[in-house]
């Protein structure tokens, strides 16, 4: 017992120090990141950059290194700035010779935002359904609560923590009719009342095959969507943006990024771009022309300018990343929500 | 007869301080042998390494022939143990702690035990936390005499006890002893005690063992020598002889040599030895004269 | 001889235990009591949504109640061993010291897994009748971890008392601190998965460290 309680003594200070010591010298030494915010200019059709300066000044350049003023840097980025130039009663009548009104910029804008530790994580095993043509204006959390099984999909009222049977079979039906198979892979939506409207959930079956899922007056609206020969799908992020173009940006086993347009359920391919949403986070800045995609890699942060319009590449930029890291253990990670010991 | 205790060339230091070095002696079986030396000597670190909470740098103890760090529980048994400041659980009752004790001491005297607590102004559900020092101690004294062991190792067995109970726990502890031929290992500050009790002595100094021999044989043979002699002399010394000094135009020291012998040892190294006494002393006396005053 | 061994484990806790009940059930009770409160006042849905969306899962204030109460019952069984080296005593009484020290740390383990069983089952059927099998479960996996923090305090703080020296003992200290925190990771419910079962064994085997203080107290280390 004495040698096993010292050798799990020495086992535990390794542990320990391994645990420790790299953490406590990577935080003295590792400065943060300073790689600039970084956006696509349809009027230079060139990358724009904001960088704060060590000196806590802020610089606004262009790749070729030309500075700007504030005030001109708002004219390289007419969609992003809209609201702003519109205030300063500079808002162009056109955009890259293209007639655009502060509306239509307006709509077409959005953020979307993926990272890995949205993914890796416990699922939470229950998701919730809301009613996408109440009638009414806004839009009303739901009183039951959804899980899948291995057969198909269960509601549960809430108020009463009982299953709906009656409900569960009339949407395991019009899914087992849609050609939709158990268990169900991986489902994305967002369950939020505060959006302007629903799109369900789109979920990929035990076959790879693709689904969107909504509740119309209470009943089932189940659409098969068709994917292109040889597509396989790992990850899906339904968007609701206000422009309702899109309904989904889905990555598929290459990591290939895809866009799940609308109406019609068109899938086209992001030209260029690549992202693992399980180890790479990503930012896409849309307006009206263009997106700016960040992919936040492991060796560099990749930038990429998409046309909005067919989504063919018009752009690429990367900064490379090279972070000094004494290697250590550690059992929390940026990228995943799980404990567990990892050696990096 | 053999040995209940073997203690072989045992070396003991703190840091850098060496407390003793190549200490050997042995405890014949049915004897009460008590341990005798000033403050630092060692007493306490020896019984330490005796009750094996305490490894020394180098050199064994064996009791009943098993090696003390090693010591088999059957042999623990045998053996009742006195720890310093007389410590018991102070979280348990009079009733409690027999309880507890009884159930691992086959030999379990529960009649000793009740028979002191007796004397005792205490109720039998009353904590010992709650008791005063001496009780405490009493409560530990009757826990170590139930169990009825061979060998009885007791650290400072008097401290804390009024003189009657301490009369009374001597007198006691040596019939019992005597009796039931158990050996006992005890050290004690109050030497008077030790007189009445002990059969055999070991006097420490610092770092060794000064003498080991029969209680009775060392108040015979251990004498204080006094004499008239001036004040600048030079007594001899060493060989035998404890401690010479002048104090006023007497010379005194201790010796094991007889009257004649240091008679004749002082008279060769000059000192005439005028109104020449000697006597015979008590234990307190013999060990102040074998170690000093201070 | 080992229902002597318990009895005096018994005598050192009895008291301390029944206190240790009533705040772990009553600190289980009033998490349960709030959230049956919540579902009163802002309809199960609400909370529902919270739960899912938010990871909540309204036992926060418990969260270190049950390593209090372990660390409290290693203070109260190996304290008074320590106080004055009473354990001296009971490493004396005729039973092999491992066999002693294991005795003291199987009753000291049992006893918590009774009391932290009995939160366990108290959160599980209070949760159950308002809320889905998977929001106790989140519930219940976000206590685990903390629940296993008790008995991993329990075992570590028995080895830090049972240290005969203060140097030794601050380290000890500060390697009990830092092990503890592995269980106070968690960013969502069910976070540890699998690595759960590691940290209890690892819990389990932390039982080993109290032997080598029990080793060096036998070989008389002191400051």
């Amino acid at each position: 017992m004495t040698r096993f309680a010292k050798l799990f003594f020495w086992f535990l200070v390794l542990v320990l120090l391994l645990w420790q010591l790299p953490w406590a010298v990577n935080y003295l030494l590792v400065q943060s990141r300073n790689t600039p915010f970084t956006l696509y200019s349809e009027v230079l059709d060139d990358f724009v950059m904001i960088r704060h300066t060590s000196d806590k000044e802020v610089e606004y350049r262009d790749r070729a290194g030309n500075e700007y003023t504030r005030r001109a840097f708002d004219s390289l980025l007419p969609l992003f700035y809209a609201r702003q130039l519109t205030a300063d009663g500079r808002f162009p009548d056109s955009v890259a010779g293209r007639p655009v009104t502060l509306r239509e910029a307006q709509i077409a804008s959005f953020i979307f935002r993926s990272a890995p530790k949205d993914l890796n994580r416990p699922a939470p095993g229950l998701h919730f359904l809301l009613e996408s043509m109440s009638g009414r204006v806004d839009l009303a959390m739901p009183s039951d609560a959804f899980r899948l099984t291995g057969r198909g999909i269960e509601f549960i009222d809430m108020a009463a923590n009982r299953i709906d049977t009656a409900k569960s079979g009339r949407f395991t039906r019009m899914l087992l009719r849609k050609g939709c198979r158990f268990p169900v892979r991986e489902l994305s939506g967002n369950p939020s009342a505060r959006k302007e409207y629903d799109e369900g959930y789109l979920l990929l079956d035990a076959d790879g095959g693709l689904f969107h899922l909504k509740m119309m007056q209470g009943r089932p609206y189940v659409r098969a969507v068709e994917l292109p020969e040889g597509l396989r799908l790992r990850h899906l992020f339904l968007t609701e943006f206000r422009s309702r173009r899109t309904l989904a940006f889905l990555t598929d086993e290459s990591h290939r990024l895809h866009v799940l347009t609308m109406p019609g359920y068109g899938i086209r391919r992001v030209e260029g771009v690549t992202f693992d949403p399980e180890r790479e986070s990503m930012t896409i800045v849309g307006t009206l022309l263009d997106w700016t995609v960040c992919v936040d890699g492991a060796s560099a942060e990749r930038y990429y300018a998409v046309s909005a319009d067919d989504f063919s590449l018009l752009d690429t930029l990367s900064y490379p990343l090279s972070e000094r890291r004494i290697p250590g253990l550690s059992f929390t990670s940026s990228s995943d929500r799980y404990v567990k010991p990892r050696f990096r | 007869m053999e040995p209940v205790i073997e203690c072989r060339h045992l070396t003991h230091c703190y840091g850098r301080r060496k407390i003793y070095e190549d200490l050997s002696f042995d405890v014949p079986r049915g004897r009460i042998l008590g341990l005798l030396g000033k403050n630092g000597t060692g007493k306490t670190t020896t019984i330490n390494i005796l009750s094996g909470y305490l490894e020394p740098r180098s050199g064994e103890c064996l009791i009943f022939g098993e090696n003390i760090r090693t010591l088999t529980p059957q042999t623990r048994r045998r053996i009742a143990l006195l720890i310093e400041g007389h410590v018991q659980y102070q979280f348990m009752t009079i009733e409690q702690i027999e309880r507890f004790y009884a159930a691992f001491y086959p030999a379990w005297n529960r009649d000793a035990y009740y028979g002191l607590m007796e004397k005792l102004q205490v109720a039998p559900g009353q904590r010992i936390s709650r008791m005063s020092c001496g009780q405490r101690s009493q409560v530990a004294l009757g826990l170590i005499l139930a169990q009825n062991a061979d060998l009885l190792v007791l650290d400072d067995f008097s401290m804390g006890l009024d003189p009657g109970y301490r009369r009374l726990f001597v007198e006691y502890l040596r019939e019992f002893a005597k009796a039931e031929g158990k050996t006992v290992f005890l050290t004690s500050h109050i030497i008077q005690d030790m007189e009445r009790l002990i059969d055999d002595c070991i006097i420490m100094d610092y770092g060794r063992i000064l003498v080991q021999m029969p209680v009775g044989d060392l108040l015979r043979t251990f004498r204080r020598y006094s004499f008239r002699c001036p004040d600048d002399a030079r007594l001899p010394s060493g060989e035998g002889l404890y401690h010479p000094a002048v104090v006023r135009g007497r010379g005194e020291l201790c010796s094991f040599a007889s009257p004649e012998e240091v008679r004749f040892r002082l008279e060769e190294a000059g000192i005439p030895c005028e109104g020449f006494t000697a006597e015979t002393l008590n234990l307190e006396d013999a060990f102040i004269g074998l170690t000093g005053k201070y | 001889m080992w229902k002597a061994l318990l009895y005096k484990e018994w005598i050192k806790t009895r008291w301390y235990l029944l206190l240790a009940l009533l705040v772990t059930l009553g600190f289980a009770g009033y998490a349960l009591l709030k959230l049956h409160r919540a579902v009163a006042l802002m309809g199960a849905g609400h909370i529902w949504e919270v739960m899912v969306t938010r990871q909540a899962v309204f036992i926060d204030q418990m969260q270190y109640v049950p390593l209090l109460a372990g660390l409290a019952l290693a203070a109260v069984q190996y304290l008074p061993e320590m106080h004055r080296k009473c354990l001296k005593l009971t490493l004396h009484l005729p039973v092999p010291a491992l066999a002693t020290l294991g005795v003291m740390l199987a009753f000291g383990v049992a006893v918590l897994a009774v009391l932290f069983g009995l939160g366990i089952a108290l959160l599980a059927a209070g949760a159950r009748p308002v809320l889905a099998p998977e929001l106790v479960g989140n519930i219940l996996h976000a206590a685990l971890p903390w629940y296993l923090a008790g008995v991993a305090g329990y075992l570590l703080g028995a080895w830090t008392i049972l240290e005969p020296t203060w140097k030794r003992r601050i380290l000890c200290l500060l390697m009990s601190v830092l092990l503890l925190r592995l269980f106070f990771l968690a960013p969502v419910p069910r976070a540890y998965g699998g690595f759960l079962a590691v940290l209890a064994l690892l819990s389990l085997c932390a039982a080993s460290l109290s032997w080598l203080s029990v080793v060096r107290f036998m070989a008389g280390r002191q400051d």
